[in-house]
């Protein structure tokens, strides 16, 4: 019996370095890598680490309370009014109000609001609106809305970034973030977030191999690759909507012209070639994860329809804009090899620096995991203020289908976002829209 | 034109121009020369040039034989067949490009579908027809994403071919004729290697290139390692026929106005398997060295022709002088001798025949004086006979009827004295007559003998006719037949004579005129200006003068009349030969006659 007790003794205190690795540890450094701009609003890192919005998304997809801590809507979500948390400050020690928090979503939010108005009511905010917001509370959490100081209170504007998340900007290069140690959510696991941006995937995965970098990007074309080479990935259902964006103004306004152009678009070569099998070929605007219709908008190619629908009328040459990035281009491209077929004639030109598009290759983020409010963001990002009546999923497709019948955004693919993490890395979890919460990140090696 | 000037005329004109034939000949060797070498220079680095194309032929096929040898592609070509997933491979082509340092490569899979395209990566899944050809490497015309073509230098290789394999994957690379690829070639100095490629066309998905369309030649097409070439629009002809022949077309070049800027090119067209002209090449050297060459040895020819030329006008200065003087000098004695100096004298300095013509020329003129001499002798022998024969006959005539009166008055003797008074008186009267004749007689010789000086005047000739006219018309009776009538211009004749001589003179004519119209008819006094000579008219209506008459009518004591001298019309010819004048007749028979006088006319 006291050899059974030593012997699980034993084993107990050989578990207990085991228990302890499960718990995450404070501190350290994490090193991260990306191809673009860390400040993006879309897909970038930053802005969601230095600023928080009112709400959040939660892992079931709902908003969860993050800067508000309660809300309420009425006159038939006309009206919605958003209780802030109290005690937080700002970066720089200013408290949070309902006035800046107000002025932070006028200043973010110039035009095409799913607001009216919104102004400071105590220590709450007021939305108004002339049509109703169900989706108000989950496009709060989108990264457009982040609150951030806005005025110095000497009348000049603030640096960059000064919010209430949690990091805040550290001086000096490399750029780099440091954990907010009064953050309201709890201060983050690391002690600070180092940040390459502009770093290729190529370089970025051999310094991931080297052990200079700890969370790097992977491209969806590439998910394939890196599996391969046994990388530990982290990646995202489909929230990265390609589409292409048509012009319907002078050289494609006519409406068969835009119609050709969709029928002779080839998503399956895209989807299976320049990304690797990891895209969802769609022909709708949200993913059919989240409304289940998506497969009643085609997504075959019919190039003799698109002749048809042509009808022989001729265009001179057309733009296609693209980001300036390889695969990007690739796909531009692959998209005027298509379109040439269907006898349009399409020179691909690069986005940052073409004046006249006639079309755009976008990337569209799947904002929310909620599907109107997806939807009325990125009809919002492609500059189309449709308020979505109808929470159902027959009122969404009507929606979008009345707006893809226009042929202005055409859908060719849904792109998982994905990342790489060395080993050193753990509880690295995605949000919605496939951005990494880096506050929930703790470093094994962290003392 | 004299004789020195025309000697010198002749002899530079030979000389220059056998010197303008040498050096002419000797230019157009030396440019025969040099095109030749130049062409065999020229043929020569396109040789070479074309090796090294060969050679670049050989680099592209052989990168491409690397390529479908490498570990990594067979593995590649194997899993394509067995799985026919190309998407894997997408990105294969660049990175294989990349390190081959290719400009073209695609791998076109089992079914003939691109898997991967370095050049245009979103090709992938198109077909790409395969043509197999003979050559390890050919031409093609590439169409890119841009919408552009660019030619390329290809090779083609199977990869993964098996008796279990219908179809292998096939990697086609190639390298790129643009400027860089130009300016790799090696390129003699001088050498400019430019490359011609027509127009774009509309990028097809499925079909390829059929070959440019060289209907319309762009200039700005024609490039070499450094962008446009200059003056491209000269080589249009050459690249034209280069093109519609498809045989290596060499010619030489303009680029500019100056002989310096120009080429020596030649056009070699660059075909497709099929055969097509897809693009020139041309390869371009240099004729500055040679043409500066050439105007160099030109401007030594000129410059030495030129001395030679003028040396030869110099030596034609002195031949002409040397050979022409001595005739200059016999002309210049001939002038002499013409004038009346029969004394002229040339020297005699050579032995030729120029020599032989000067002392020629001296016994002539000894001979001359010689002859004159005798001549004047003999004319005065003869004169002297003539002045004898007609004193004797002029003298003998009044002496006849002398001697018979003096006979008669002798015989009278024996006559009763009346008779002898009647005899005597007769005779006596006819002795004064005859020696009244022969007063006159002797006084006409006298006066042929002491015609006198004339003293000048610058006169009016119509005023010395007038004064004739009034003279006879006045003295005429009213009942003589004879008709007096002038002819004077409106404007003064001025001429420089002796009034009286003339008018002495023209008088005479007019007694002789008078003489001939013993029945009576016109004579015509007129004058009027011929040139620098005044021509005076003396005209009868009379019997006229048959030619012989007219020709012998100035010798002195010749006469027609019965009782005439013969010293009449001598005189009148004396007269106006002292007035540096002429006198002619012009008469037929039983048309009158007219005496012309010329005297010159008077300067202002």
């Amino acid at each position: 019996m006291l050899r059974q007790v030593a012997i699980s003794c034993f084993i107990a205190v050989l578990a207990l370095p085991a228990v302890a690795r499960t718990r995450p540890h404070f501190g350290g450094t994490l090193r991260v890598e990306v191809q673009g701009d860390a400040f993006e609003s879309s897909n970038g890192l930053i802005l969601g680490l230095l600023m928080d919005g009112l709400t959040r998304i939660g892992i079931d997809g709902n908003p969860q309370p993050a800067l508000a801590v309660r809300w309420t809507s009425e006159n038939n979500d006309h009206r919605w009014q958003f209780w802030l948390r109290p005690g937080v400050q700002f970066r720089n020690g200013w408290p949070l109000t309902s006035e800046a928090v107000a002025a932070s979503l006028t200043q973010s939010c110039p035009t095409n609001c799913p607001w009216k108005a919104v102004h400071a009511l105590g220590t709450s905010l007021v939305f108004t609106s002339d049509f109703p917001v169900p989706s108000l509370p989950s496009m709060l959490a989108e990264n457009q809305f982040l609150i951030q100081l806005t005025d110095a209170g000497d009348g000049k504007h603030p640096p960059c970034c000064v919010g209430t998340g949690p990091f805040q900007l550290a001086q000096g290069l490399p750029l780099s973030l440091v954990a907010n140690e009064n953050y309201w959510g709890g201060r983050p696991f690391v002690d600070k977030v180092e940040i390459v941006t502009h770093r290729s995937v190529r370089d970025q995965w051999l310094d991931l191999s080297v052990g200079r970098a700890d969370l790097v990007e992977v491209p969806a074309e590439e998910l394939r690759q890196a599996q391969q080479q046994h990388l530990t990935v982290v990646s995202s259902p489909p929230v990265t909507l390609l589409a292409l964006a048509v012009s319907d103004s002078s050289l494609l306004s006519n409406p068969n012209l835009r119609s050709a152009i969709a029928l002779a678009v080839d998503r399956s070569a895209l989807s299976n070639v320049i990304f690797q099998k990891q895209g969802e070929v769609t022909a709708s605007m949200l993913p059919g994860a989240l409304t289940g219709y998506s497969f009643l908008f085609p997504t075959d190619r019919d190039l003799n329809k698109a002749h048809e629908v042509r009808g022989g009328l001729n265009t001179p040459p057309l733009t296609l804009a693209a980001e300036n990035n390889p695969i990007m281009q690739l796909a531009a491209q692959r998209l005027a090899l298509n379109l040439h077929e269907a006898g349009f004639n399409v020179q691909v030109a690069n986005a940052a620096t073409v004046l006249h598009k006639d079309l755009a290759l976008l990337q569209l983020t799947l904002a929310s995991s909620q599907p109107q409010a997806a939807l009325e963001s990125m009809l919002r990002s492609v500059g189309v203020v449709t308020p979505v009546v109808e929470n159902t999923p027959a009122g969404l497709y009507k929606t979008e289908r009345e707006f893809l019948g226009t042929h202005t955004l055409i859908p060719l693919l849904y792109l998982p976002r994905a990342f790489a993490i060395s080993g050193r890395v753990r509880d690295l979890r995605l949000s919605p829209d496939g951005s990494p919460i880096l506050a929930g990140v703790s470093l094994e090696d962290a003392q | 034109m004299n004789l020195r000037q025309k000697l010198l005329l002749l002899f530079s004109l030979t000389v220059a121009a056998a010197v303008a034939a040498v050096a002419w000949t000797v230019l157009v060797r030396i440019r025969l020369v040099f095109e030749q070498r130049d062409q065999q220079e020229t043929a020569l680095f396109v040789s070479q040039f074309q090796r090294e194309f060969q050679h670049r032929s050989a680099e592209v096929a052989a990168a491409v034989d690397h390529i479908a040898a490498s570990e990594r592609v067979r593995t590649m070509a194997f899993q394509l067949v067995q799985s026919g997933d190309a998407a894997p491979y997408l990105t294969e082509a660049q990175t294989l490009a990349q390190d081959a340092q290719l400009d073209f490569l695609e791998i076109v899979g089992p079914d003939g579908k691109i898997v991967s395209s370095a050049q245009w990566p979103a090709r992938f899944g198109y077909f790409e027809p395969i043509a197999w050809v003979d050559q390890p490497t050919f031409l093609k015309t590439e169409d890119l994403p841009d919408g552009t073509s660019a030619l390329g230098l290809f090779a083609i290789r199977a990869v993964g071919r098996s008796e279990s394999t219908a179809q292998p994957v096939h990697i086609i690379g190639g390298k790129r004729l643009d400027k860089s690829f130009l300016a790799d070639l090696p390129a003699a100095p001088g050498m400019q290697i430019a490359l011609y490629k027509e127009a774009d066309q509309s990028p097809s998905t499925e079909q390829p290139h059929l070959g440019p369309d060289f209907a319309v030649f762009d200039p700005k097409r024609l490039i070499n390692a450094t962008g446009e070439v200059p003056y491209a629009a000269r080589y249009e002809h050459l690249i034209d026929t280069a093109f519609n022949s498809r045989q290596e077309t060499s010619a030489i070049l303009y680029l500019t106005d100056h002989r310096e800027d120009s080429v020596n090119a030649t056009a070699i067209p660059l075909k497709s398997d099929r055969g097509e002209v897809l693009a020139v090449l041309t390869v371009s050297i240099s004729r500055s060295g040679m043409v500066q060459a050439q105007q160099h040895i030109r401007a030594i020819a000129y410059g030495v022709a030129a001395g030679g030329i003028l040396f030869a006008i110099l030596c034609s200065l002195w031949i002409a002088a040397k050979v022409s003087r001595p005739i200059e000098q016999l002309a210049r004695a001939a002038e002499q001798v013409a004038a009346g100096n029969w004394e002229t004298h040339v020297p005699e300095r050579s032995r030729d025949e120029v020599g032989l013509l000067a002392r020629s020329f001296n016994h002539m003129t000894a001979e001359l004086v010689s002859q004159r001499e005798r001549l004047v002798q003999t004319e005065r022998v003869a004169a002297w006979r003539e002045l004898a024969r007609r004193l004797a006959h002029e003298l003998k005539n009044p002496l006849f009827p002398l001697q018979l009166t003096v006979e008669n008055l002798i015989r009278a003797r024996a006559l009763s004295p009346e008779e002898f008074d009647e005899v005597f008186r007769e005779s006596t009267q006819t002795l004064g007559m005859e020696i009244a004749n022969l007063k006159t007689i002797i006084g006409r010789f006298s006066d042929f003998s002491k015609m006198p000086k004339p003293e000048l005047e610058r006169i009016d000739v119509r005023e010395v006719l007038d004064r004739v006219f009034s003279f006879y018309d006045a003295a005429t009776p009213d009942g003589n037949a004879i008709h007096f009538q002038t002819r004077f211009p409106t404007e003064p004749l001025l001429i420089n004579v002796d009034p009286e001589l003339i008018h002495r003179a023209l008088c005479n004519l007019v007694l002789n005129a008078m003489d001939a119209m013993p029945n009576g008819g016109t004579l015509t006094l007129s004058t009027n200006e011929n040139g620098e000579k005044v021509e005076i008219r003396v005209a009868d209506t009379g019997e006229g003068m048959t030619p012989e008459e007219c020709e012998r009518l100035f010798t002195p004591y010749y006469t027609t009349k019965q009782h005439g001298t013969g010293l009449g019309l001598a005189i009148v010819q004396s007269v106006i030969a002292d007035h540096a004048g002429t006198i002619a007749v012009e008469s037929r028979p039983a048309g009158g006659a007219t005496f012309v006088i010329t005297l010159p006319r008077s300067s202002c």
